[in-house]
């Protein structure tokens, strides 16, 4: 009987561990702490740190756009959160927005995380209500980040200088 | 007395051993880059899989590991499971064993893997015991760590090692690019260092049939007459 024991528990020990050494390696994590986000996204336990999120939304107001990605990234480390991804791609394109003409690197990391949002509410319709923002949903943001990013006669228009940053 | 010592192995033979042969499958392919401190983890190569294939069956053949003992129809389903994962276990760590002391890229990758595919190739044809096989395996692996952590560490350390600069002496005007890769920080030797001990270890702890549970040094098989003939040949010549 106690064999019996010391073999299920051998087993079952030895594919738990196995499957953890193969997730390790999938999931390549590049410290310590990265290894527990990972873990709890994993395990479904994975929460965003509300009080980092709301301090990245009051600096972002104050139009301090590094600073609040700085705390976004804190309060989502894994990313996987598809309001702060969707805020953050708005902080990149509130910040890279020109009226004469817009800083494609920054439209292009705003691109980035929009798309991360879109790929994280693929399931479900998804609605930002903030009244300070007039862009709702990651699919509105990235077609204007697209847009923005794109090259056309348009560009050309005097009449432009006139837009307003949404 | 008896009966406990008949758990201690079967604990040793179902948890100890997988343990210790995955914790070397972990480690062997961690590295801490040298810039940022982060932990890299490199997959086994296809090389190091051969050498494991290689280096399993010099165990079988050296009589370290009997696998028709370890996985027979006389035992339960459980037990065979459980021997057949300790076993994988054994594979995947002797890969790791070698991902861990081979270098990452370039031309010395490429001549460390030969050399060592050309060691285990040669000790295919030899005649081994468990102790021999196993102090063979030590001195392998030394060399290896040897020629990564401390030669190879120096010629890729960040602003040149002792050894960059002493090649670089002596062989004034001559490019080492064939030699760059990437370095690493000092840590990842260390990592080393301990997943080898950690694998000599478990090979010492690895009874070669399950039932017998004598340590390496002690056990032998059963030689064939054509094994008995070599060595006692073997043996006329060193005398010679």
């Amino acid at each position: 009987m106690r064999d019996r024991l010391i073999q299920s528990a051998g087993v079952a020990w030895t594919l738990l561990y196995a499957l953890f050494v193969v997730w390790l390696y999938a999931a390549a994590p590049q410290s310590v702490g990265e290894v527990a986000t990972q873990a709890s996204v994993a395990a479904g336990t994975y929460e965003v740190d509300r009080a980092r999120f709301d301090a990245g939304r009051g600096l972002f107001l104050r139009e301090q756009y590094a600073a609040a990605r700085d705390e976004w990234a804190r309060a989502d480390p894994a990313r996987r959160d598809a309001l702060t991804q969707f805020y953050v791609a708005y902080s990149f394109y509130r910040q890279g927005w020109g009226r004469v003409y817009n800083d494609d690197a920054l439209f292009r990391q705003g691109l980035e995380a929009a798309e991360r949002a879109a790929a994280l509410t693929a399931g479900a319709p998804f609605t930002v209500e903030d009244p300070e923002l007039k862009i709702r949903t990651p699919s509105e943001l990235k077609a204007e980040l697209q847009s923005g990013l794109e090259r056309t006669a348009e560009d050309f228009n005097p009449l432009k200088v006139l837009r307003e940053r949404k | 007395m008896g009966e406990r010592r008949v758990t201690n192995r079967a604990l040793v033979r179902h948890l100890l051993l997988p343990t210790v042969f995955l914790t070397v499958a972990l480690l062997g392919g961690v590295r801490v880059a040298a810039e940022t401190g982060a932990l890299l983890f490199v997959a086994p190569p296809l090389v190091s899989l051969v050498m494991a294939m290689m280096l399993v069956s010099l165990f079988v053949r050296g009589g370290s590991v009997r696998v028709g003992s370890w996985l027979t129809a006389e035992r339960g389903a459980l037990e065979n499971v459980s021997h057949a994962l300790t076993l994988g276990a054994l594979f995947f760590a002797s890969a790791q064993a070698f991902n861990s002391v081979l270098p990452d890229a370039g031309l010395l990758r490429w001549m460390l893997s030969f050399f060592l595919l050309w060691t285990l190739w040669q000790n295919q044809f030899s005649y081994f015991d468990p102790r021999r096989l196993l102090r063979s395996l030590a001195a392998l692996f030394g060399t290896a760590f040897f020629l990564k952590h401390v030669l190879l560490a120096s010629v890729y350390a960040p602003g040149g090692g002792w050894l960059k600069r002493l090649a670089g002496a002596a062989l004034e005007g001559v490019t080492l690019g064939t030699l760059e890769g990437r370095s690493y920080a000092p840590a990842t030797g260390y990592i080393s260092f301990f997943t080898l001990a950690l694998y000599v270890g478990g090979l010492l702890l690895l009874p070669p049939a399950p039932e017998d549970d004598d340590p390496p040094r002690a056990a032998t098989r059963t030689r064939t007459p054509v094994e008995l003939e070599g060595e006692a040949e073997g043996e006329r010549l060193l005398s010679d």
